[in-house]
């Protein structure tokens, strides 16, 4: 069974306390605190270690997406909290102005991809560059956001064939036009269930959906449906060929 | 197979045979100066989900003296009243800097949206406006600005026609070509020529000699680049490639190849087959120079002028006609040894997927 929970910041923005107060009791095991915002960060660093996380087999943080160039070394120095605890650190790449900092988290940097905003981080070629930046950095892959940029998925199915080795953690919702993140939508969940076959099922996923405290349970229903698990194996025969450099 | 893949395979081409051609040199570089131009005039229009494409002789790179702007703004998103405006400044910028505005058929020079040209392939409701649409957005097109909502339609266009193609994924013939695909181009080229007719009669012949002259060539070339770019799925794909579709019945691999391939120009990947075929020098030079004859003919304001003028009665005799059916004929010629004497394998497909 796939290990599916929910980001703070989903349920109750930019207060993670309530998110997690939210989440108590129902049974899900993965969580992401999510301090998007550039305040919100050491308040959530702060607070780690008066948290009640037991219980939980998979915690990652969400590094802010916004912040001014010469905060980067602060923000670096309180994620550093976050890494010696072992959590990883998801961030968005248009966030990055000096890689080296970042470069110092190793594997516990995550990588998500971008929603049709942004110019870079939503591709294959775009995500390269990155990974060249930051050779040990894994992937958090949203597959929302992927699904936005391209509504075929091919996009989505060349990336996890390109970076399937990178593969840390997912990230689940349904993306609208506006970029904006929704509950899950039959449309989306099937769109979804044809790259379900490339995500292990070992791998977090983590639901960005904003619903409320009695529909936890539903939207994690709707996530599995999402993506079903597939027989073993058929994710891994899948990612053997690199596609994308066989296509260019 | 010689590799054309890095470079430019026209130039490489033209260095093969020892030949050069001037007048296609000459449409590339006035395009390039064109597109510097329209990129400039056109700065701030475009969006994620409104993108400005060109069609005709510019997106294929043969940029000649009176050549017209097809456009149309292409819209994937939300809807917004906005859109309207957005297409009336695009019109407004370009006749401020002097560009010809679109032909009187309506199908350029306004809005499209990809709803229509992703959801309605085949059926009642695939209008002629909307193949023309769709198929000219595959075989010529170009955007200017944010490219998103032009590349997003590009890949649910062939996303439909490969996915939905289940003889291509689950059938056992030895060749993987994209027939749903192929059939839409036969099918396109086949309402050109049968509108000609009607375009024939209903304009009571004006405008027929240039008309035709295109309809000769430059038509006939996106229909025979159309059919390349399909068999290209067989001929010119890595093994990786077909082995996805193959083994796991799986068309995108297959369907980036083709979005990657249909952004060279026509002649470009015209060139590229012979080059990769090794086709006959002969049939190289009947193709290229009898293009370049072409593109030098419509350059000529002239010559133009005259086919645009020419009265029916007077196409058995007219000087400059004669020289169009001359070059045309040439430009036949190199087309049947391509696709039916210089290389056993495209004659194979040709036979199977363009005939029967």
């Amino acid at each position: 069974m796939r290990p599916i929970g929910f980001s703070t910041g989903a349920l109750a923005y930019g207060d993670f306390r309530k998110g997690l107060a939210i989440l108590r009791g129902k049974h899900t095991t993965t969580r992401e605190l999510s301090a998007l915002r550039e305040t919100e960060l050491a308040p959530l660093v702060a607070a780690l270690d008066s948290l009640d996380l037991s219980g939980y087999t998979y915690i990652s943080v969400h590094a802010p997406s916004k912040f001014r160039v010469e905060d980067e070394p602060a923000i670096v120095g309180l994620l550093g909290v976050v890494a010696s605890r072992g959590w990883p650190i998801v961030l968005h790449p248009d966030a990055i102005r000096n890689a080296a900092g970042w470069r110092s988290f190793g594997p516990l940097l995550l990588i998500e991809n971008m929603d049709k905003r942004n110019i870079s981080g939503r591709t294959v070629r775009e995500l390269s560059e990155i990974f060249a930046e930051l050779p040990q950095a894994g992937l958090c892959f949203d597959v929302g956001h992927c699904r936005q940029v391209d509504p075929t998925m091919n996009e989505a199915h060349l990336i996890l064939r390109a970076f399937g080795d990178r593969l840390r953690q997912l990230h689940i919702s349904e993306v609208n036009s506006r970029s904006t993140h929704d509950p899950l939508s039959s449309a989306a969940i099937d769109a979804f269930r044809a790259v379900a076959s490339l995500v292990p099922e070992n791998i977090p996923v983590i639901l960005e959906s904003p619903v409320r405290e009695e529909d936890v349970g539903r939207e994690v229903e709707q996530a599995r449906l999402a993506l079903p698990v597939l027989p073993t194996g058929s994710w891994a025969r899948a990612r053997s060929a690199d596609l994308h450099s066989a296509i260019a | 197979m010689a590799d054309s893949s890095q470079g430019d395979p026209i130039l490489t081409l033209q260095a093969q045979v020892g030949e050069e051609w001037k007048a296609i040199r000459h449409a590339r570089e006035r395009t390039s100066e064109t597109n510097t131009k329209l990129e400039r005039a056109l700065d701030g229009l475009s969006s994620t989900d409104a993108a400005i494409v060109v069609f005709g002789s510019l997106a294929r790179s043969e940029w000649t003296q009176s050549s017209d702007v097809d456009w149309t703004l292409l819209i994937d998103g939300q809807a917004d009243p906005e859109h309207l405006r957005v297409a009336q400044e695009v019109a407004s910028r370009l006749e401020v800097e002097g560009f010809t505005p679109p032909g009187r058929t309506g199908i350029f020079g306004n809005m499209t949206f990809s709803h229509d040209l992703v959801q309605k392939i085949g059926g009642r409701e695939d209008t002629n406006e909307n193949t023309t649409r769709r198929v000219l957005l595959i075989q010529e097109s170009k955007s200017f600005g944010k490219p998103d909502a032009h590349t997003r339609t590009l890949k649910h266009i062939f996303s439909r026609y490969l996915k939905d193609d289940r003889g291509l994924r689950y059938g056992s013939l030895p060749f993987k070509v994209p027939r749903v695909l192929m059939n839409d181009i036969v099918r396109y080229w086949r309402t050109v020529t049968v509108d000609f007719v009607d375009k024939q009669r209903g304009r009571a012949g004006q405008g027929w000699g240039l008309r035709n002259a295109k309809l000769r060539m430059s038509r006939k070339l996106i229909f025979a680049t159309g059919m390349l770019s399909c068999f290209s799925c067989e001929v010119l794909t890595s093994p990786e490639i077909r082995e996805d579709l193959l083994k796991d019945h799986s068309t995108i691999a297959m369907e980036e190849h083709l979005r990657r391939f249909v952004q060279k120009t026509p002649l470009e990947i015209l060139a590229t087959f012979l080059l990769e075929l090794r086709i006959k020098q002969e049939t190289v030079v009947k193709l290229f120079a009898s293009y370049d004859k072409f593109l030098a003919l419509l350059d000529d304001a002239e010559k133009r002028d005259r086919l645009n003028k020419l009265p029916l009665e007077e196409i058995p005799t007219d000087p400059v006609f004669g020289e169009v059916r001359n070059i045309s004929r040439v430009f036949q010629e190199g087309l049947t040894a391509l696709f039916f004497h210089d290389d056993d394998r495209l004659r194979e497909l040709t036979i199977f997927y363009g005939v029967f």
